[in-house]
């Protein structure tokens, strides 16, 4: 059994920011990384499906990017991931297509029994890069789960996806599969700090990716939209109110 | 044959005392000795042993039980003195004089005959006196003390009659005793006829006119002397081999921990147990021998249970069903049992699991138990006996913590902090953001030399109620002159809650980072905000290398007034001071803001608990980070209910997160409209006039 899950070091944004010179980026001095959301729980889960079968088999995490994503591995790792895998990328652009290629690169070699991604980072919000991956790697994908029974013996994944209205969508997929987890499916474990420490003496494998894929996607601009104007609210009685709107839509009008 | 008899019961009564000391030692020796590290903070040991013979602490806070105690306490060591003195007399003196003199003789005859009777009459009506004004009061009170409800109520049920049962017992057997015996000597001065020698046996004495005047003769009295007195030697020889398996132990174990007792170390908490595999308390050989000694120490006076924050707005915890359950546990596993003094369940949950329990942190105290705790040190501080409740607590959430078991918001803050340096989930850089609208620029301490680091901490830095409470300092501290500055980005959270959280591997990150930070900076002195960070900054950071004097605001802002740095004009004001925890009671500053009030005018009227009996607003250790778990009524709200009766207007803070907390419980008990929550910064800023 072995289980890949994909996580991002994703940048989180204060209050205050300011864009690079260029206009398409964040400036890195305005934000600090830590582990995706979407990413502890995916990887959280993994370390669940392996537990529930006895701990046999092994959790391997992959992540993108330059030496300071090696932080967010080192999570894993320390949550009870057993390897970890950075691929670095040095192309410019970062969509979710270029790096789902990247990722497949690392992990067709792995040939993995299940692949675990969030649905979404919170910094880029794209929500594709797992089925960019799947679509890669030649898989079945299952979108935003909520809850995974994996069956060993008959290799195949019982899925439940959350719908509007609290519908639930029960998926059965064969495995090798795609999983993009959501949110809420469980509480991740605290990694201890001492368990951080413990995992930053662990190596992480560095995987080089040849970057074939192009996408065509191109930022043109990153900008604070300017505010709306408030609204106003307005008081008395249903007479009074009315009057009032009248009286708003002739100002306009005028 | 009555000398066999009693020769015979009293080796078998000894026997039993000593068998109950070596299992009570056993168990102790089975705990770790107190971790090597800094020592201890105590006070010098004629001062410890005064406290005990004065029962200094027994008597503070509670006047008519301690005076109670103090009267059976020294009435019992007359009675011990006075008994071997008898003994010695009786026994062993006339068979040490038949072998060397070859004459039978005893030595207390004459004027120490006399000094013998007094002391030991007098020792006997202390002791009758004292006991039966507890055994009233035992009877009579209604307050939380007394009341054994347990605050973690299991599911499965509990029975605390052996405790009540136990209290009676060995009540009453102080009183009678006692009463007995002297009962029994005034019997045998009626049966002799009033011997004028006796009359200095005068408790005695009198007793013996009581039973003439009730018309016992002689005869009768010679009667039913010899009946007192079988009685009044099986009570006493009982009582001797009951001690060590019940709670009247306390005897020596109390004084002997509250000698070597540790009052700092919930200021300054020991390091988790050196040399283990595994972080925090997991079994008997983790805690130290001091911390088994003081369980045993605990007389369930309920002191603790009182004052506790947690206990008082119905969380699952109170200190002292913490010691009792543990003591009950480690009394199990260590082999030392108690024959009344244990909680009864019908599952054998908790305490009653013994070594069934796999750990402590869980099983046999809850985990909602553990994290209920806001580390205010109440408990500790009010201990008549010495018991630290605190650092115990701390090193089993250091368990909890290490093995994931804790709330997630919890979680999300530790993960904030070791991610980002703050519990906010901010990025660092936004650190001093509040700085922004000032008009000036607070200097770099980590690019040019300041005389004072302003070590601002996460609330004052990052909540935005609190952001204008710094903007407001940093005024005052601009216009008075004062050269001081901030590590900006720097600064991380200084770590005093995430210790107390129990996640230490992540302190020693924080106070890496910060002292690094610090040696990359010049100055003189540092001032927080923050009382939690002072504590740590003050207390924990020297172990790791500060050495700069660390200083609160208000002590910074006492000074500038009292040199005349800051002009003020007076508000004429009432208000009340809520004194926090970490400045108060931990760290003894209690009359730093309560200069500043008194130096703007204000008129300060006391809550009835102020100063080291400050009542928690119960946010700190962690707690502002979880949930709140209190069924009655939140601690924040029953402070401010307490200031309500004041005729006050103004409830003044010097904490960022009382600031908080009480501006939210002002509103949400109903008091906004008669009672503003003010930072006592801004109160002097509201005085200060164009210098």
């Amino acid at each position: 059994m072995k289980i890949v899950v994909c996580v991002k070091h994703v940048a989180v944004l204060g209050d205050e920011i300011r864009f690079t010179t260029d206009e398409r980026d964040v400036d890195e001095d305005y934000y600090d990384r830590t582990l995706n959301e979407w990413d502890a729980c995916a990887a959280e889960e993994a370390l669940r499906i392996r537990e529930r079968l006895g701990g046999e088999g092994e959790v391997l995490v992959v992540t993108v990017g330059g030496p300071s994503a090696d932080v967010a591995l080192q999570r894993c790792l320390a949550m009870g991931a057993d390897r970890a895998v950075r691929i670095s990328f040095d192309q410019t652009v970062h969509d979710p297509i270029a790096i789902g290629h990247a990722l497949s690169e690392a992990i067709v070699p792995e040939q993995p029994d299940l692949v675990l991604v969030g649905v979404q980072s919170s910094d880029s919000v794209q929500g594709s890069t797992g089925t960019a991956l799947a679509q890669f790697l030649d898989l079945p994908r299952v979108a935003v789960v909520k809850k995974v029974e994996y069956d060993h013996a008959t290799r195949r994944a019982t899925c439940h996806r959350e719908l509007e209205g609290g519908l639930v969508d029960v998926v059965e997929v064969d495995t090798p599969a795609v999983l993009a987890i959501q949110t809420g499916i469980n509480e991740p474990r605290y990694p201890t700090f001492r368990a951080i420490k413990d995992a930053e003496r662990k190596e992480i494998s560095l995987v080089s990716a040849a970057g074939g894929a192009v996408s065509g996607y191109h930022v043109r601009r990153m900008f604070v939209p300017p505010k709306p104007e408030g609204a106003e609210m307005l008081d008395g009685g249903p007479a009074d109110v009315a009057r009032r709107i009248a009286e708003i839509v002739k100002e306009r009008l005028a | 044959m009555s000398r066999v008899v009693m020769y015979v019961a009293s080796a078998l009564s000894f026997s039993i005392f000593w068998l109950g000391w070596g299992l009570r030692l056993r168990k102790y020796r089975r705990g770790r000795r107190t971790s090597p590290g800094a020592p201890p903070q105590r006070p010098p040991l004629a001062k410890r042993l005064l406290a005990v013979a004065s029962n200094a602490t027994v008597i503070r806070r509670n006047r008519s039980v301690g005076a109670a105690h103090l009267l059976v306490f020294w009435g019992i060591v007359g009675i011990f003195l006075a008994h071997i003195v008898v003994a010695v007399d009786l026994n062993f003196y006339p068979f040490f004089t038949r072998l060397v003199a070859r004459a039978v003789s005893v030595f207390l005859v004459g004027r120490l005959s006399m000094v013998y009777a007094v002391v030991f009459n007098t020792a006997g009506l202390l002791i009758i006196v004292g006991a039966a004004y507890l055994m009233v009061r035992r009877a009579c009170s209604s307050g939380p003390r007394l009341d054994y409800s347990r605050a973690q109520k299991p599911p499965e049920g509990y029975s605390r009659a052996g405790l009540i049962a136990g209290d009676w017992v060995f009540v009453s057997l102080l009183f009678a005793n006692p009463l007995i015996g002297l009962f029994m000597y005034g019997l045998e001065i009626r049966a002799d006829g009033f011997p004028p020698s006796e009359k200095w046996q005068w408790v005695a004495w009198l007793l013996a006119h009581a039973v003439r005047a009730v018309g016992i003769g002689p005869g009768k009295a010679l009667q039913i002397h010899e009946i007192a007195m079988w009685v009044h030697i099986a009570i006493g020889l009982t009582f001797v081999a009951y001690i060590p398996f019940s709670k009247a132990m306390h005897i020596f174990t109390s004084g002997v921990d509250l000698v070597v007792a540790d009052p700092g170390s919930a200021r300054r908490l020991p390091p988790p147990q050196p040399g283990s595999e595994h972080v925090g308390y997991l079994t008997l050989a983790d805690l130290t021998r001091k911390e088994l000694l003081g369980l045993d120490a605990c007389t369930r006076c309920g002191r603790c249970h009182e004052v506790c924050p947690a206990r008082a707005g119905g969380a699952p915890l109170s200190p002292r069903d913490f010691v009792l359950d543990l003591r009950q546990w480690a009394d199990a596993v260590g082999g030392s049992p108690m024959l009344l003094d244990r909680e009864l369940r019908p599952g054998g949950s908790g305490p009653a699991a013994g070594r069934a329990a796999r750990e402590i942190a869980g099983d046999v105290i809850a985990q909602e138990t553990l994290w209920a705790c806001t580390t205010c040190m109440a408990c500790v501080e009010v201990c008549p006996v010495g018991i630290e409740h605190v650092p115990t607590i701390v090193q089993l959430r250091r368990r909890l913590v290490d093995t994931g078991r804790m709330e997630p918001s919890l979680q999300l803050a530790l993960q904030n902090v070791g991610q980002l340096g703050n519990s906010f989930g901010k990025p660092s850089r936004e650190r001093t953001r509040w700085t922004k609208d000032l008009g000036f620029e607070i200097k770099d301490a980590r690019k040019e030399p300041v005389s004072h680091l302003w070590f601002v901490g996460d609330f004052a830095s990052f909540d935005t109620q609190v952001q204008a409470l710094s903007r407001t300092l940093a005024r005052i501290l601009h216009d008075a002159g004062v050269d001081f500055g901030l590590l900006y980005h720097d600064e991380w959270n200084a770590g005093n809650d995430v210790r107390r959280v129990g996640e230490e591997s992540l302190f020693e990150h924080l106070v890496e980072h910060n002292l690094d930070a610090f040696g990359r900076a010049a100055f003189d002195r540092i001032f927080t905000t923050d009382p939690h960070s002072f504590n740590t900054l003050r207390n924990e950071y020297p172990e790791h290398g500060l050495d700069k004097p660390v200083l609160h605001y208000t002590e910074l802002l006492a000074e500038l007034l009292e040199s005349g740095a800051i002009a003020v004009r007076p508000l004429g004001k009432r208000v009340t001071y809520h004194d926090p925890c970490y400045l108060g009671r931990y760290n003894g500053v209690t009359e730093a803001p309560r200069r500043i009030l008194a130096a703007i005018g204000c008129e300060l009227v006391e809550m009835p608990r102020n100063r080291e009996n400050s009542f928690c607003c119960g946010a700190g250790g962690g707690r502002f980070s979880m949930t709140d778990s209190y069924t009655q009524e939140r601690p924040s709200e029953n402070r401010i209910r307490e200031a309500a009766a004041l005729d006050v207007q103004t409830f003044a803070v010097a904490c960022p997160k009382d600031y908080v907390m009480y501006s939210d419980a002002v509103k949400t008990t109903g008091h906004s409209d008669r009672l503003v929550v003010s930072d006592v910064v801004q109160l002097l800023d509201e005085a200060r006039v164009a210098g």
